[in-house]
């Protein structure tokens, strides 16, 4: 009589680690990355903002980020800026930031790093919807990022995330906006990432 | 028999379990950055929007 256990350990193995693979995955909270996927970046067309639009400067000239009249600076990070259109009762319905580089994050690992950031702010249900890499921008190239993801105060947003290689520096631009609002703020959200120098 | 066979399934789900178990804490490990400089966030959350639940910033800090 043959004994089962080799049987048996044979049908056990890839379960066992199927499980382990499951519970890693798990751990990171979302899924993986997306891959490379230029074709959803194919709004992004570098071209100076219209000129009735206003401009916010990172200190020392690194960065300029353009936004629409009806959008307002809000408080930022100092040395960043942001823009943000409200609804009437005061909701984000539109946001727009510029910072410079500063952590660890690089061209080669934006689309791992940015959800992994917004993990760390407490950021839940991180879905990467698409992500490329060497992205035309009016004074470099850069690396993007489409995720949605629901805030710590439970608030659902979508958000196009870029690190940009400039001539002057190398910086992260973020839009972000409510998916049921993306058909309005997403066009100035893309047309402001379009508009980017640094 | 049977009891020797069940001893050593338990011993090898022992062990699958033990380096399952590891393999949790060094995926979460991945996500704890360590941030070199900074821009400083003052009430660690100056009361900016991605501080106070709102959309997140590209400053690369929590």
């Amino acid at each position: 009589m043959t004994s089962p256990l080799p049987t048996l350990i044979s049908r056990l193995l890839p379960a066992t680690a199927a499980v382990a693979a499951t519970l890693s995955l798990s751990a990171c909270g979302s899924s993986m990355p997306p891959s490379g996927d230029p074709a959803a970046f194919g709004w992004l067309k570098p071209a100076p903002a219209p000129r009735s639009w206003h401009w916010s400067d990172l200190p020392g000239g690194d960065a300029r980020m353009a936004y629409p009249p009806s959008w307002r600076p809000i408080i930022s990070d100092p040395g960043t800026a942001s823009a943000a259109l409200r609804d009437a009762d005061g909701e984000i319905v539109g946001y727009l930031n510029v910072t410079p580089q500063q952590g660890q994050e690089t061209l080669a690992n934006w689309s791992s790093f940015r959800p992994d950031h917004n993990r760390d702010e407490g950021d839940v249900d991180l879905r990467p919807i698409a992500a490329a890499t060497d992205l035309p921008f009016r004074s470099g190239h850069g690396s993007c990022l489409i995720e949605d993801y629901r805030t710590s105060s439970d608030h659902a947003y979508r958000e196009i995330a870029c690190l940009v290689d400039g001539a002057r520096a190398t910086t992260v631009i973020v839009g972000a906006a409510p998916p049921d609002e993306w058909d309005r703020a997403g066009s100035v959200i893309e047309r402001t990432i379009s508009s980017f120098l640094t | 028999m049977i009891s020797t066979v069940k001893i050593r399934i338990a011993a090898i789900l022992a062990v699958l379990g033990i380096v399952a178990g590891a393999a949790v804490p060094a995926a979460i490990a991945r996500h704890h950055h360590h941030h070199h400089s900074g821009i400083p966030q003052n009430n660690g959350g100056d009361h900016d929007a991605d501080n106070n639940g709102g959309p997140s910033d590209g400053d690369g800090l929590v």
